[in-house]
């Protein structure tokens, strides 16, 4: 799978999580800072990534990263491992 | 009669089926077999069967004592996942549930989720980290609760509080700086789960430096604000503040101090620290120099009881948590 492809399969994950628009999002979005939230929320975001992805994200991992772009990459290097 | 005395006597009444993800280690298996020989719990070992049959034969344990889970066994697994998936609320499809149920932990948590467990016990190998994410991806937090939290049950000598020498106090482990809101869900949570153990009127202080306005500042103020949440979630609770320590346990004080009717003031069974600087301190205070036993942490949030046990707890500090968590979860069936 592509970059680009896996960018929208987690910005689309991000919009419904987070219950955002997507014009809002990008790969600078700040997860902190611009989405804030519960952490409960980050459990609902690695779930629908691992759903649409068939991968398994560990939750440290993903709330390590500072931003949508940061997850992505982070995510993109667990499915390059395999 | 000390402070497990009474708790026990309550697991006895109610067994609760108890998942334990980490069998395989010694003292777990341990804790487990005894509790569930003299009747406080029914255990559900969860693993690699074969691996943990051999480990309880070598220990010499009766093995029908336990019931076996193989998280191999692909019949169950799927049944698990197909009731897990079709109850509302729930993030994780098929697909992804099946790749996080080969991980024990996960797979008992799903156990419980969908009522073949009433407890899953870990923390043994596992970090509090471990728990605490894989509760919020499985077992989900209840509604209206944004932070898991937690109680501790303390047992000081010599202290002679409206119960004696026990005082619960929370949050001194996990949520690190609660606002009002989320402060008011941990007092009224650690008043529900305090009754369920002890059978206790909760009369609940949530303490600061200052006590009815005689201090200011934001840190106050957070605590002012709870407790009025608090009460306007729950006014059948008795849950007050702001005290500071002293006006909330020592009845003299509280004459001084709080100059009007308060059913906690003097009197509180219950502490909520303001957040986990002074949570963490103070429980470490009571330990070191009023030589308290603390057991615990008991987890809060959780739409059911998910226990994180201390990596270096003895046998008998575990034994003690499998009860404590055993009674809570029989609470919530009634």
């Amino acid at each position: 799978m592509d970059r680009k492809s896996i960018e929208d399969i987690v910005i689309e994950s991000v919009c419904i999580t987070y219950e955002r628009d997507k014009s809002e999002i990008s790969c600078e979005t700040n997860i902190k800072e611009d989405l804030g939230g519960a952490s409960i929320l980050m459990v609902g975001l690695v779930s629908l990534i691992e759903n649409e992805l068939d991968v398994l994200v560990p939750l440290p991992v993903a709330a390590s990263a500072k931003t949508i772009g940061e997850l992505v990459d982070k995510v993109e290097g667990i499915l390059k491992k395999g | 009669m000390s402070i497990l005395d009474g708790i026990y006597k309550k697991a006895k009444l109610n067994p609760q089926k108890v998942a334990f993800p980490e069998a395989d280690n010694w003292k777990m298996l341990q804790a487990a077999y005894e509790t569930a020989k003299d009747g406080y719990i029914t255990p559900i070992l969860v693993g690699n069967s074969s691996l943990l049959r051999d480990l309880c034969i070598e220990k010499g344990y009766d093995c029908s004592i336990f019931r076996f889970v193989d998280i191999q066994d692909k019949e169950y697994k799927e049944k698990l996942i197909n009731m897990y998936v079709s109850q509302e609320g729930r993030f994780l499809k098929e697909k992804a549930l099946n790749r996080r149920m080969e991980d024990p932990l996960y797979f008992a948590m799903v156990m419980q989720a969908v009522e073949e467990a009433d407890v899953t016990f870990a923390g043994i190998n596992y970090t509090t980290g471990d728990v605490l994410m894989a509760g919020q991806m499985i077992i989900g937090l209840q509604q209206g609760v944004s932070t898991i939290s937690s109680i501790g049950i303390c047992d000081i000598p010599g202290y002679e509080g409206s119960e004696g020498s026990i005082l619960a106090v929370g949050d001194s482990a996990v949520c690190t700086n609660p606002d009002a809101e989320q402060l008011a869900n941990i007092a009224i949570e650690a008043c529900d789960t305090v009754k369920a153990l002890f059978d206790w009127e909760p009369r609940c202080a949530m303490v600061s430096y200052s006590t009815l306005g005689s201090g200011q500042g934001e840190l106050a103020e957070k605590v002012v604000e709870a407790v009025k949440i608090a009460n306007e979630k729950r006014p059948e609770l008795a849950i007050d503040g702001e005290f500071q320590l002293d006006a909330a346990i020592n009845p003299l004080v509280a004459q001084k101090k709080v100059l009007r009717e308060s059913k906690v003031a003097g009197r509180a069974n219950i502490i909520i620290w303001p957040d986990l600087n002074v949570g963490n301190i103070g429980v470490k205070l009571l330990q070191q120099f009023g030589h308290a036993n603390a057991y615990g942490p008991l987890l809060l949030g959780f739409n059911k009881v998910i226990c994180d046990c201390s990596r270096g707890a003895p046998v008998d500090e575990i034994k003690g948590n499998i009860v404590i968590s055993s009674v809570r979860a029989a609470a919530l069936t009634m």
